[in-house]
């Protein structure tokens, strides 16, 4: 519960005088995330703590050290939630990590992912400048969103100090079904189910159980009429809960040596076969998991998520002017990449 | 540490000088066909402003072309010859975020209307940015989907223009705003390029530039196409409407209901001035005694609204509702939203003028701000009416003048900074859904310090090097922040 910025802000401003990069660290539980860097570590772990929450405003704001189970906790006190139910990791998780990583659950498509909470964020810039964007408001569209822009920068554009976030009520009744079928036939029963106005806050296909897990999450009246409507059998509450927090943190499908786990993401009606070998479908088909040997080259525009070679351009190949672009990007807010350089692509 | 405002240092752009003009109308004029290119006063005077009339300024040419290409051809022209562009849609923005400028090239977007592809398995529609906003919700009815942002222009303004100015609505509470409802836009760069953004899926990795985009007004390229997400229409929507004998009252009704943990589709809120207005003007049986009125919408399923209803009704009653209305059919939940949605003309008509402010703050503190903005009202002589986003402390406040008297705009446009500023001092901000601007740019500095600014500046270099994109708009410069706090603290 330490207010860190001024130790953060001087580690940064050094970097930048004498252009040493730095690897921002807090939980460290996404390493396996991005390109491999060596740099000096930049640790943001003890710079935590709920700087202000207000249940009725629905708004929290935590520095970003914070750790995802200390967010569930307090949350849960007030029977709130984070909607994009991130992965916690053991614990380790930190919301700042999250952010940069932009991690969210299997409700993705319903309740949206980190960007649809976020409201605001602090970041301290290349320069070792520390700036605010966004607040604590639900809507805000003054200035340019360099808040939503860090989802998915990797830390990359800025060290995140801080952030705002929409919360939600907790639901008050759940039910998990599952049904016995194969990948296409889930993908039909998925799509068919998700353009019902249900409400479903999960629906994922696990290859090697040939089942489909549907989670349904509301009032009690809306679950069960819903529950009975699309039938199937009914998960025991602890299993299902172990369920979707395997699916969230990635444990169904760790890769073993020599093996590499691929991510694709499309329009949720992609016919099975336009992604061959899926071991698990998730947000109602338009997240697809690949399991494979490393040696094996991927099909197109599967992205290089876990495993395999970490100094490779993991996240894929990029045009002329996207990459010149997002170079600018980068020297607009870190000119001598001294951030997190080379943690999404080797040239930024 | 100054050197990374060398670029931003930059003065607005002067304008090209008069031989490269001369140039690029000739080659606009070749390039396009006569239909596409307006030059004479009077064919551009529709043009001269938006929805915020008190700015206008007629362009030194206006195009509407009818392709991407040309769309391409018309920036790489004006980067070439170094002419401003502004974009436009159909000019239904409230910050003068599409006022043309006088040496440059107005941008219209409006005949590129096609919608491209309706998927109604994945739930997602591609248009072109000319496509107004309920014509696509029209468009994917009949596959029980509707796009969800609806702002209240929605009859007129295009979806290119939503994604400029991240457009939000009665509904984003529930739904979110436009950023919330995209996955996808093509722009062309100011340079000509065609980059693509976002992607078909969900979150595509490395920084979220599709978020950037959405909001940037204009400032960073123009849309030529955006894949967005559409929703599955609920099988049940119910409308209520509660009346109190105060704004505070009612404010703590709204507070107390999202505390419960229940979120509406819409809640919207009037006060005394707004319900007479609208009362007067569309007739759909609001209590005009009322300080207070609260419009509610729930959806979801039979099952789910009933549960809902029961709650939110309990709720409003412990709060002080003395009227409440439900809804009992299609009808008079739309002469329910019918008042709310009319409001702004409504209020039109008791006043020669209004001037509508965006503010933002914490739902906490309506009942403060409301409070000060009456005696705001009453130190400035001028009538206010409130019709706001309750759900989200999103404030329309509307003032009310007369341009005819001398003096009157300049005293509404000071007014309105003071709500604004207030909005900021209470954790909130200046611009809720409608933009900076042209208008906003002087409570810029207020919300934003100095290194927030540079940092903008630097991210707008990246995009636009020489400051042609709808320059002079939404970021101020530096020399115009200087200027602005040497006035205040004058």
């Amino acid at each position: 519960m330490t207010d860190l910025i001024g130790e953060l802000v001087q580690q940064v401003q050094h970097a930048y005088a004498t252009k040493t990069p730095l690897k921002i660290e807090a939980g460290n539980t996404k390493a396996y995330l991005g390109r491999a860097t060596s740099d000096e570590v930049i640790n943001v772990a003890d710079h935590s703590g709920v700087i202000s929450y207000s249940p009725t405003e629905l708004v929290i704001r935590a520095r970003a050290g914070t750790k995802i189970s200390q967010l569930n906790e307090v949350l849960a006190e007030q029977q709130q939630r984070l909607p994009f139910e991130p992965p916690a990791f053991s614990g380790e998780a930190t919301i700042g990590g999250t952010v940069a990583a932009n991690q969210s659950g299997p409700a993705r498509p319903w309740f949206g992912g980190v960007k649809d909470s976020l409201l605001g964020l602090g970041l301290i810039n290349g320069y070792g400048e520390a700036m605010q964007f966004g607040g604590q408001v639900m809507k805000n569209v003054a200035g340019f969103d360099v808040t939503r822009l860090q989802c998915g920068a990797m830390g990359s554009l800025g060290l995140i100090t801080d952030v705002s976030i929409k919360v939600l009520p907790q639901f008050n009744a759940g039910h998990t079904l599952t049904f016995e079928m194969a990948a296409e036939e889930a993908l039909e029963a998925m799509l068919r189910w998700a353009n019902l106005s249900l409400p479903i806050t999960g629906m994922s296909h696990v290859q090697s159980k040939n089942m489909l897990y549907i989670r349904l999450q509301g009032g009690e009246s809306g679950v069960a009429s819903a529950s009975q409507l699309l039938g199937g059998a009914q998960v025991e509450p602890n299993a299902a809960e172990e369920f979707w927090q395997a699916v969230r943190e990635g444990r169904l499908l760790q890769p073993q040596h020599n093996q590499t786990l691929w991510r694709w993401s499309g329009p949720r009606d992609a016919p099975i076969h336009s992604v061959p070998n899926t071991s698990l479908i998730n947000w109602a088909g338009s997240e697809r998991w690949v399991l494979a040997d490393s040696s094996k080259l991927p099909e197109n525009g599967l992205i290089q998520h876990q495993g395999g070679d970490r100094l490779a351009e993991v996240y894929g190949s990029i045009t002329g002017p996207q990459k010149a672009l997002k170079q600018r990007i980068k020297h607009a807010f870190d000119p001598h990449r001294v951030l997190n350089a080379g943690r999404v692509y080797s040239w930024m | 540490m100054d050197t990374h405002n060398a670029t931003s240092q930059k003065q607005v752009n002067q304008g090209p000088a008069q031989s490269n003009v001369a140039a690029l109308v000739s080659t606009l004029q070749e390039l396009l066909p006569a239909s596409s290119v307006v030059m004479s006063i009077e064919s551009q005077r529709p043009f001269e402003c938006d929805g915020l009339a008190v700015y206008q300024q007629l362009p030194l040419i206006t195009v509407i072309p009818e392709t991407v290409e040309q769309v391409q051809a018309i920036l790489h022209l004006c980067y070439l010859h170094r002419v401003p562009l502004v974009p436009r849609g159909a000019g239904t923005g409230l910050c003068a975020g599409a006022m043309p400028h006088a040496e440059g090239v107005l941008l219209v977007m409006t005949k590129l209307n096609k919608i491209v592809h309706i998927n109604h398995h994945a739930a997602t529609a591609t248009v072109q940015p000319g496509v107004r906003n309920l014509e696509l919700t029209e468009a994917v009815a009949p596959f029980g989907l509707y796009y969800a942002p609806d702002p209240s222009s929605q009859i007129a303004c295009t979806i290119g223009g939503n994604v400029a100015e991240n457009s939000g609505g009665v509904h984003c509470l529930k739904y979110g705003l436009t950023v919330n409802n995209l996955l996808q836009v093509t722009l062309v760069t100011i340079e000509g390029q065609l980059m693509t953004f976002g992607g078909e899926g969900l979150d595509e990795p490395g920084m979220d530039l599709l978020s950037l985009m959405t909001g940037s007004e204009g400032l960073l390229g123009v849309v030529v196409e955006a894949k967005v997400k559409l929703l599955p229409r609920a099988p049940r929507v119910q409308v209520l409407m509660a009346a109190y004998d105060s704004v505070t009252a009612a404010g703590d009704a709204v507070a107390a209901l999202i505390g419960q943990g229940i979120i509406p589709a819409g809640l919207e809120m009037m006060d005394h001035l707004a319900i007479s207005a609208a009362e007067d003007f569309v007739k759909v049986g609001y209590p005009t005694s009322a300080q207070a009125l609260l419009i509610c919408e729930l959806d979801g399923t039979d099952a789910e609204v009933e549960e809902q209803l029961a709650l939110v009704t309990e709720c409003f009653t412990q709060h002080g509702a003395w009227n409440i209305r439900i809804a009992k059919d299609d009808e008079e939940a739309a002469a329910l939203w019918h008042g709310r949605k009319a409001a702004f003309p409504a209020v039109g008509r008791i006043s020669p003028d209004y001037y509508c402010m965006d503010g933002t703050i914490p739902r906490s503190q309506v009942g403060y701000v409301l409070t000060r903005i009456s005696e705001l009202s009453q130190a400035y002589g001028l009538r206010v009416a409130n019709v706001f986003h309750a759900g989200d402390g999103n404030l329309h406040p509307l003032i009310l003048f007369d341009a005819s008297i001398d003096g009157e705009l300049e005293q509404a446009e000071l007014l309105g900074a003071d709500i604004l500023t207030l909005c900021v001092d209470v954790g909130g901000t200046i611009t809720g859904e409608h933009g900076v601007g042209l208008e906003k740019m002087p409570q810029m500095p207020y919300q934003f310090g100095d290194a927030e600014l540079a940092q903008f500046r630097r991210l707008k270099a990246a995009f636009d090097s020489e400051e042609l994109l709808n320059p002079g708009k939404g970021i101020p410069t530096l020399k115009y922040c200087q200027e602005y706090r040497s006035l205040q603290h004058g």
